[in-house]
């Protein structure tokens, strides 16, 4: 009986095989010529200095790493993001290391078999057990601090309203009484009423309306209630720790957070939302208490002024909406897409 | 042997009629039954389309690297509607750039190169059957697959062919800027739904059609590997002596036939709101519609099909590290268990996408929990890939050093992870860099880097020619050390709060410092970009100049080495194989050779020692 039976005759040894002829040298393993090796590094390292950084003006910017976070929700983010990065650097040393150990130390040698084992149920549950808990620990930690970022946000919390549109973002802060006049999606009427505001409430008099403009006060919470125009837009600040898609038809009403450090930061779009998105921006400055008080003073007489002169020519002022219990009973702003809306896009 | 029964459709007795069957260049090459043949139509129309879409990225590279230079050489030649006059991208192109180049990748030529390339061409040679089971649903499905895939990226030239069919017929189609989708991969309504404000409306059409067309071929593919799978195993091929190439591809059709769908839903409603005026996903008063709809209904799909793209990838790895270490794979019940767990959970994760989508609160709590416990089944896979070398006998051929990159990326991409896993720190990182470098990990790190492996590896049986090593080596070292270099950055950028999907970065304050960045990770890009001109080069020099390769290369021993090279008989074993053991006895103590195919019975090995090799 010879060694295998029967397939003995189409097992050629054919191909000049690394999987038969004896091991070579370590770095021919992987590299068949030496100049080729020397070539190549010489290559990677032409590419892997930073040449393309060289003439970067770095000032006090740190492109390599986070923005600082200056807002209260922001550290505890920060805290589970470090976590979670030695944790993850920590395991990605272990692993990376012990594989490559593995792969210089088990090459091919001469007289050398590899091990015959088809592994090892001990070990197995190890390395599901461990991970799992670990996960699990991540998970519960993350969900808690998720509900308490995303939780109610503080009563004394100032409260501004944002509604996002192709491309920027109609911002209405409450004036001195620190109250915003009531409102709702269905009472939006773009360029007349862009907040759908109840007109008749005497506390949406001193409101004011601002462009792609976000003026907060420091060391006090605020509540951002997001709404949108048109298409899916967001709420992104990287130094607020603050991601939060705007949806049409929808009031989010559960972004809240303290800004602590004056400054000026920028509000991005972050959602595709069409030709303009790469441009869709507002700035945010947050300015000292007295700075605020100042400022909100100043802009509600203004809004309080134009608000009596608007009462004054009664032609002007767009019919206020009442009736709002009965949605059937509203009036709906848009018809079903037909062709028109088609031919209408065409201009932007 | 003669008594065993015969399952191949065209076993013994057509064995020897299609030997002498002569089908004409038409049969043979265009609509063939043949699934070897498929495979390879699916191996070289998403190589096509690779071109395409890696082309696009370039571009989009470009753009942000050097934003408002003209495209150089080919820019000025560029659709008006991707770029401006002078031949530098415009906002809208660059949308439609990043949109195509996701949507190619995905669904032409990652999906089809795993589960058409591979799993047409490996399921029956490894599992000893003459063909799929519906060979003719094959061919349907891979000429609906092209029929999609030119569906798609038509889209380019919409606005030319409606100019020139409003012009010829004076029709009163209303006329179109033209362009392919630009509303993201995941084409959020109601920016793609919404005719008032989608510009690319016969682009974005194109593409809904497209992945309706795309998802008809998914599932007729994936019911006949089902199908293939569990009845037409040959004699002695357990459940358990599957090789695990097999068992993720049939996890993997499982996943497609259950996600598919769902998909083909949302891009059905997403046509008809776009074109006659329904409102599933319209946001406005009064319509009626949800865009979360859309969300939830598209990532029901989205988020099987991350499993659908990375679990074959896992299977062909797991077939070639145990050739590479002559070493019986770690961990085999394991290893498929992991790969059912992953299919069972990933179809209870995707709101993971949704964390900041204005989806309830609790449920992005939930979802963070379950998406924590899909990591389990992972890590199991990295350390049982690592035990397969542990005291292994390592050959380090072009294969062996993708599959080893292979575990080292998906390492890094697996641990990026974490960090969205996390609820509060997807609040910061969503939508950034960051991810854009995770999935690519994940994705190029991973599936293609085990794609190229296979390529590699099959190559042999699939041309009967080997590739050429030294070039291998060259576009081994090339890739792996230019991915890196283009996507490891990335992470530091997203953390710096560079976003997806801008055309422009310089407006941003913030993001003008991380120019330099973007340069630097550009000029690699163009670097990674030519890297894959190596392997086309390779891969058709090879075709035809390459070294003639022996039935068992690599001396490995699954089904299909035992087989020529390359495997010529339509109904490929002229007499239906047995098998006596599972697919990875590599250094069994005491024998001379250090392999035994699966066809080949202990019995019949002369040994030195006895040791008891698992019956599974």
């Amino acid at each position: 009986m010879s060694n295998i039976a029967a397939p003995r005759q189409v097992f050629q040894p054919g191909f000049r095989s690394v999987m038969t002829t004896p091991p070579p040298r370590f770095l021919a393993r992987f590299c068949p010529s030496r100049r080729l090796f020397s070539l190549a590094l010489a290559f990677v390292a032409l590419f892997a200095s930073p040449a393309g950084t060289a003439h970067a003006e770095l000032r006090d910017y740190n492109m390599w790493w986070t923005p600082k976070a200056v807002t209260t929700g922001g550290h505890e983010i920060d805290l589970l993001l470090m976590v979670i990065f030695w944790l993850t650097l920590f395991v990605f040393i272990v692993t990376q290391v012990t594989y490559i150990i593995f792969i210089v130390k088990y090459r091919q040698r001469k007289g050398v078999k590899a091990v015959y084992s088809h592994g090892n149920n001990k070990l197995e549950l190890i390395w599901t057990a461990t991970p799992a808990a670990i996960f699990i620990i991540l998970a519960l930690w993350s969900d808690r601090e998720w509900l308490q970022l995303r939780g109610k946000a503080p009563d004394n919390a100032l409260s501004i309203d944002i509604v996002a549109y192709q491309f920027g973002f109609h911002v209405r802060n409450p004036g001195k009484d620190d109250h915003l006049g009531n409102y709702d999606q269905l009472w939006i009427e773009k360029g007349t009423n862009d907040f759908g505001v109840d007109l008749k409430d005497p506390t949406s008099r001193d409101d004011y309306a601002s462009e792609n403009q976000l003026t907060l006060p420091v060391n006090r919470p605020v509540n951002i209630i997001l709404r949108s125009e048109d298409v899916i837009h967001a709420f992104y600040v990287p130094e607020f720790r603050m991601y939060q898609d705007i949806l049409p038809g929808r009031k989010i009403d559960w972004v809240w957070f303290t800004p602590e450090k004056i400054g000026h930061y920028a509000l991005a779009c972050n959602q595709l939302c069409g030709n303009g998105h790469y441009n869709m921006q507002a700035k945010i400055d947050v300015v000292s208490e007295d700075d605020y008080k100042k400022l909100v003073a100043e802009k509600s007489a203004n809004a309080e002024k134009a608000r009596a002169e608007q009462d004054k020519a009664p032609a002007a002022t767009p019919a206020p909406v009442a009736a709002v219990d009965v949605p059937a009973a509203s009036p709906s702003p848009s018809p079903s897409p037909t062709v028109a809306p088609v031919v209408a896009a065409l201009g932007r | 042997m003669s008594a065993t029964p015969v399952l191949s459709p065209h076993g013994d007795d057509h064995a020897h009629h299609d030997a002498h069957y002569a089908p004409g260049f038409f049969g043979k090459y265009v609509w063939t039954h043949d699934h070897k043949m498929i495979g390879l139509q699916y191996l070289f129309a998403s190589m096509f389309f690779g071109a395409i879409s890696g082309l696009l990225a370039m571009g989009v590279r470009w753009q942000l690297g050097f934003p408002g230079k003209p495209f150089p050489i080919i820019g000025k030649f560029l659709p008006h509607n991707i770029v401006g006059p002078d031949g530098a991208f415009l906002p809208g192109g660059y949308n439609m750039l990043v949109t195509m180049h996701a949507s190619i990748m995905v669904f032409f030529v990652i999906m089809p190169l795993l589960i058409g390339v591979f799993g047409n061409f490996l399921i029956p040679l490894k599992i000893g059957a003459g063909d799929m089971a519906f060979p003719f649903f094959n061919e349907l499905s891979f000429w609906l697959f092209m029929l999609s895939g030119v569906i798609v990226v038509s889209g380019f030239w919409s606005g030319e062919v409606t100019g020139a069919w409003h012009h010829l017929t004076g029709s009163s189609l209303p006329p179109d800027t033209g362009g392919a989708a630009a509303g993201g991969w995941t084409s959020y309504a109601p920016l793609s739904s919404d005719p008032a404000y989608n510009t690319t409306h016969y682009g974005q059409s194109a593409w809904a059609i497209g992945l309706f067309v795309n998802g008809l071929a998914s599932i007729a593919g994936a019911f006949n590997y089902i199908t293939t799978i569990v009845n037409m195993r040959c004699p002695g091929m357990t459940m358990f002596r599957l090789p695990l190439a097999v068992w993720s591809l049939f996890v993997t059709a499982i996943l497609l036939l259950l996600a598919v769908p769902v998909l083909s839903a949302a891009a059905a409603m997403l046509w008809l709101d776009l074109n006659m005026g329904t409102t599933f996903f319209s946001g406005r008063n009064g319509a009626g519609g949800d865009p979360l709809l859309y969300q939830h209904l598209f990532w029901f799909f989205g988020h099987p099909e991350v499993y659908i793209m990375i679990l074959p990838a896992m299977g062909l790895v797991s077939e070639i590290m145990p050739v590479f270490t002559r070493k019986p794979i770690f961990g085999y019940r394991a290893m498929a268990f992991s790969m059912i767990a992953i299919g069972f959970l990933g179809f209870i994760v995707w709101g993971h996408h949704m964390f900041v989508s204005g989806m309830n609160l609790v449920a992005s709590a939930v979802f963070s929990f379950s998406t924590m416990v899909i990591a389990v089944p992972s890590a199991i896979k990295t350390f049982n890939w690592m035990g397969t070398i542990w005291k292994g006998s390592i050959r380090f051929t072009v294969p062996m050093c993708f599959c080893l990159a292979f575990v080292s990326m998906f390492v890094i991409g697996g641990l990026s992870g974490i960090f969205m896993a996390s609820t509060p720190v997807d609040l910061f990182i969503h939508h950034t860099y960051f991810i854009v470098a995770h999935f690519h990990y994940v994705l190029f790190g991973g599936s293609l880097f085990a794609l190229q492996a296979a390529v590699y590896f099959w190559f042999p049986k699939m041309f009967g020619r080997m590739m050429n090593d030294k070039l291998g080596y060259w576009n081994f070292w090339l890739m792996f050390v230019f991915f890196n270099l283009t996507f490891f950055p990335m992470h530091t950028m997203g953390l710096a709060g560079m976003m997806r999907r801008i055309a422009d970065p310089t407006q941003y304050e913030h993001l003008r410092n991380l120019q330099p960045l973007q340069k630097f990770i550009s000029v690699r890009a163009f670097g990674l970009g030519a890297s894959f001109l190596v392997f086309w080069y390779n891969f058709f020099w090879s075709m035809k100049y390459g070294e003639k390769a022996s039935s068992n290369p690599w001396r490995s021993t699954t089904l299909e080495w035992t087989l020529p090279s390359p495997v010529t008989l339509h109904g490929n074993f002229p007499v239906t194989p047995r098998v006596y053991h599972g697919p990875y006895e590599y250094s069994i103590p005491g024998m001379e050779d250090d392999y035994l195919p699966q066809n080949v019975p202990m019995r019949d090995v002369k040994r030195t020692a006895g040791v008891e090799i698992p019956a599974h």
